[in-house]
């Protein structure tokens, strides 16, 4: 690597560089970022590009379902009755769940998103998506006790009780699964989702 | 390539709606590998939820960093807009937090991992031991502000707590290089599976770089470091167990002798465990040593045992007024073996040093958007004997996505050897029978700071948040040089005592912004007055020249981090310091660059441009012997296997 590369345009370079010039090369910066942004900034009309965490953590949410086996008997079980995701502290994700579970179905069960305040019950879900909780144990220990496939999005997120939990490894949303919590929900997971999984904790 | 390749490519680049309309419906479809294999950018990430800290906390994460093209602990932590970084040549750096900054600035405290990297020697960093690959980060969490309730003495002006990555999270091999103008680096490590659940990495990395320049030629400040380590951590279900150690060996470049070497070694072991839901301990042992050989100057050995214990547990969930108790105790022995140089002397010599805390916090809420934390800590050094540490927290958070909270605290800074031992020069001039050199004063007490800081943080859209913290302190008892000619044997003409007070106040703010997906700008400014004076008793013949804090009344940065098309990233961080006054150095404004560019899966380009703006800037110290540094070009590459 030369330093020839970097060749300064005037060959005195000032010593005090003025104040307005950096106002002028943060704007010329900023037009250049704006640019390469395309259109997707000022477009009120026509909503902004989910991210494509968030749409990847709803995408696996939604899979999920498809990967285990709700044990607990509880009413209106039958066929045809929605699958219910609770969605605590993460409205962007529980928008996105809506929208790519319209109109499609898990084992021929609709797909239900309710989007939850921290305190509100948990009965009646199938799963439990904690994106943020000021008392995380807690949140997953009711979900646990109600038969929900508890899910969170924690550093800790396994030792606090989760069964599933979200991991960013290598630039990739990658999960992890706790076989102790699973049984403790009284959920089977099926042996496809624990291949995938980036870590499966197995025993005390 | 998988067929998702497209889907993800048209996913990644920053295009309009025409092709993302059909594709984020295609996603659902994908399989679980296909999802596990999206690279997501970086830049969407929502690595600060609004949490319930009620500090000025900025958290630095591993994206930033490698994003910042940072290629030492330093210089990583210039991303924080709450630290003050000065650097003073090509090793050694000046940091702190609301002022007071030296070479030895020893009002902030540094932890990595949990490892204290506090040096007795003078209560703060030796920066220029610390090497670290920095791609193992998982984060850096940096508070300003006192912490002293549960970190104890010296936690004056900030922590900084640096959190390397879970063993789990770098499975797999890693080599990395980067090849500048003025420094050269190479990394690699590897990580595996470990029988009965746990996962291992071992690192091993090489460093150098060459002097500084100077207005007056170079500044012998160029070193080698050779670092390797490992970290192993077992996950269990209600617990787990890390440990993790390094050893290293440098040479540093001095002027006029033989380089410095330098050479250490530490083990930790942290033990956590859940025993409730309510309840969880945790246990850390750490053994450190480290030698600094500085031929005429000082040759240092200290050896540190350090024990710590915190249980944490929730009182009365189910009342209207739940606790959250966290209790513990610290104790630390040091071992620190100075061999006489020329330039000073360290009496006595050989030193057996101790330090025992005990803590305890209650964080009540009282109502559901109402939270008090009340802290102490008692914390016993062998200079001064019991510190009493005490803190009061409110937080308030009107919704979800505010939070108000205000900070009292009473922090002190414990004597150092430098403050106590140390005797300059080693063979003094005698003039007229008295022997003239400045010692350290056996009368020499803590230096205490007494803080309120009020601060506000919102979140008003999932695209927006913003920080604002205001604070004010009032230091007491600051190290001044004071004359003394008729004291017991073997004091000399000037010691130090503690005949100075100070007091500051400021602002600081950050805020970061997603015009766009795959677009994010951060900023941040801190606004200061820092001033100190001496008290009418001082006869301090230097003016307090140990009270100038070479602090600028403001700094800024804004950080571009932007995504573009086909895997590649652009970086760019402008920042600005104001002018420091004694010694004076001009204001100045700075451009870093980083282009980067995925070529394949497993390897990674990183084009990087420092200091663009000028030939050369100098950030601390007297004119002309200070260093300036300069453009530079380096090059950057990871490869992943």
């Amino acid at each position: 690597m030369t330093p020839l590369a970097i060749e300064p345009c005037r060959r005195t370079a000032p010593h005090n560089w003025p104040g307005w010039l950096s106002v002028l090369l943060v704007l010329a910066l900023a037009l250049l970022c704006l640019a390469m942004s395309g259109a997707a900034v000022g477009q009120t009309a026509a909503p902004a590009m989910p991210n494509l965490e968030r749409s990847v953590k709803a995408a696996y949410l939604f899979k999920f379902l498809g990967y285990v086996d709700f044990l607990a008997p509880r009413e209106g079980a039958e066929s045809g009755s929605p699958l219910t995701v609770g969605v605590l502290g993460a409205e962007d994700v529980a928008a996105e769940l809506s929208r790519i579970t319209a109109g499609r179905t898990v084992n021929g069960r609709p797909i239900a998103v309710r989007s939850l305040r921290e305190g509100e019950p948990v009965a009646g879900l199938q799963m439990l998506y904690a994106g943020t909780a000021t008392d995380l144990p807690k949140v997953l220990r009711s979900a646990a006790q109600n038969g929900a496939l508890g899910v969170a999005d924690d550093e800790n997120g396994l030792q606090h009780g989760a069964v599933i939990n979200f991991r960013i490894v290598e630039d990739r949303v990658r999960f992890e699964v706790s076989l102790p919590a699973a049984e403790r929900s009284n959920l089977k997971l099926s042996s496809r989702l624990l291949s995938v999984a980036w870590h499966v904790q197995k025993g005390n | 390539m998988t067929i998702w390749a497209p889907v993800a490519a048209c996913l990644l680049a920053a295009g309009g709606p025409a092709c993302a309309a059909p594709l984020q419906d295609d996603i659902a479809e994908l399989s679980l590998e296909q999802l596990s294999d999206i690279v997501i950018t970086s830049v969407s990430r929502q690595e600060e939820r609004l949490g319930n800290a009620s500090a000025s906390i900025y958290i630095i994460g591993g994206n930033e960093i490698r994003r910042s093209g940072a290629r030492t602990l330093p210089e990583a932590l210039r991303l924080a807009p709450n630290l003050q970084v000065a650097r003073v040549d090509a090793r050694n750096y000046a940091i702190t937090a609301r002022g007071f900054n030296s070479l030895q600035s020893n009002k902030l405290l540094v932890l990595v991992d949990g490892r204290n990297l506090y040096t007795p020697l003078f209560s703060g960093v030796a920066w220029d031991i610390q090497d670290m690959l920095l791609e193992d980060v998982e984060r850096i969490e940096v508070i300003s502000g006192p912490g002293a309730t549960i970190w104890g003495a010296n936690a004056v002006n900030g922590v900084i707590n640096v959190i390397t990555r879970s063993a789990k999270d770098t499975q797999g091999g890693l080599l990395a290089g980067a090849f500048g103008k003025d420094d050269r680096e190479g990394s690699v490590r590897y990580g595996g599976a470990l029988p009965n659940g746990g996962h291992y990495r071992i690192y091993a990395r090489y460093a150098d770089a060459d002097d500084a320049v100077r207005d007056t030629g170079s500044a012998s400040s160029g070193y080698t470091r050779r670092q390797a380590g490992f970290r192993a951590d077992w996950d269990r279900s209600r617990g787990g167990l890390t440990l993790s150690g390094d050893v290293y060996e440098g040479n540093l470049a001095q002027r006029g002798t033989g380089a410095a070497q330098i050479s250490g070694a530490n083990l930790v072991a942290r033990f956590t465990r859940r025993l409730s839901d309510d309840s969880n301990v945790r246990l850390q042992v750490v053994l450190d040593h480290t030698e600094r050989n500085q031929p005429n100057a000082i040759f240092e050995r200290l050896d540190t045992v350090e024990l710590e214990a915190q249980h944490s547990l929730r009182v009365a969930t189910d009342s209207a007024m739940p606790h959250k108790v966290t209790w513990g105790a610290t104790y630390r022995h040091s071992r620190d073996r100075i061999t006489t140089g020329r330039t000073q002397v360290y009496l006595p010599n050989d030193l057996t040093m101790h330090w025992g805390g005990l803590f305890a916090q209650d964080e009540v809420a009282l109502r559901d958007d109402l939270r008090f934390t009340a802290g102490i800590k008692v914390e016993h050094n062998h200079y001064t004997g019991a510190e009493v540490l005490p803190g009061l927290r409110l937080a308030w958070t009107p919704d979800s996505r505010q939070l108000v909270w205000g900070n009292l605290a009473r922090t002190v800074r414990a004597p150092s050897r430098v403050d106590r031992d140390r005797y300059a020069p080693a063979q003094p001039l005698i003039i007229a029978g008295v022997p003239r050199y400045l010692s350290g004063g056996p009368a020499f007490e803590s230096e205490t700071a007494r803080v309120v800081e009020l601060g506000y943080r919102i979140q008003p859209t999932p695209r927006l948040s913003y920080s604002v913290t205001a604070f004010a302190a009032r230091y007491g008892r600051l190290r001044t040089q004071e004359p003394n000619p008729d004291g017991p044997a073997y004091s000399g003409l000037a010691e130090y005592r503690n005949l100075a007070y100070g007091h500051t106040r400021g602002v600081e703010m950050w805020a970061r912004w997603q015009p766009a997906d795959g677009w994010r700008l951060d900023g941040g400014l801190v606004v200061q007055r820092v001033r100190t004076a001496l008290r009418p008793e001082s006869r301090d013949p230097t003016g307090g020249v140990d009270l100038i804090g070479a602090d600028p009344s403001h700094y800024w940065q804004l950080r571009s981090s932007h995504d573009l098309p086909n895997d590649m990233q652009l970086d760019w961080t402008l920042r600005r310091v104001g002018a420091l006054p004694r010694p004076a150095v001009p204001s100045y404004n700075e451009l870093d660059l980083q282009w980067s560019w995925k070529a394949t899966r497993n390897l990674e380009l990183a084009l990087v441009g420092q200091n663009l703006l000028h030939r050369s800037h100098p950030e601390f110290g007297a004119a002309p012997n200070r260093s300036v540094f300069e453009r530079t070009a380096v090059l950057r590459l990871t490869y992943r296997f």
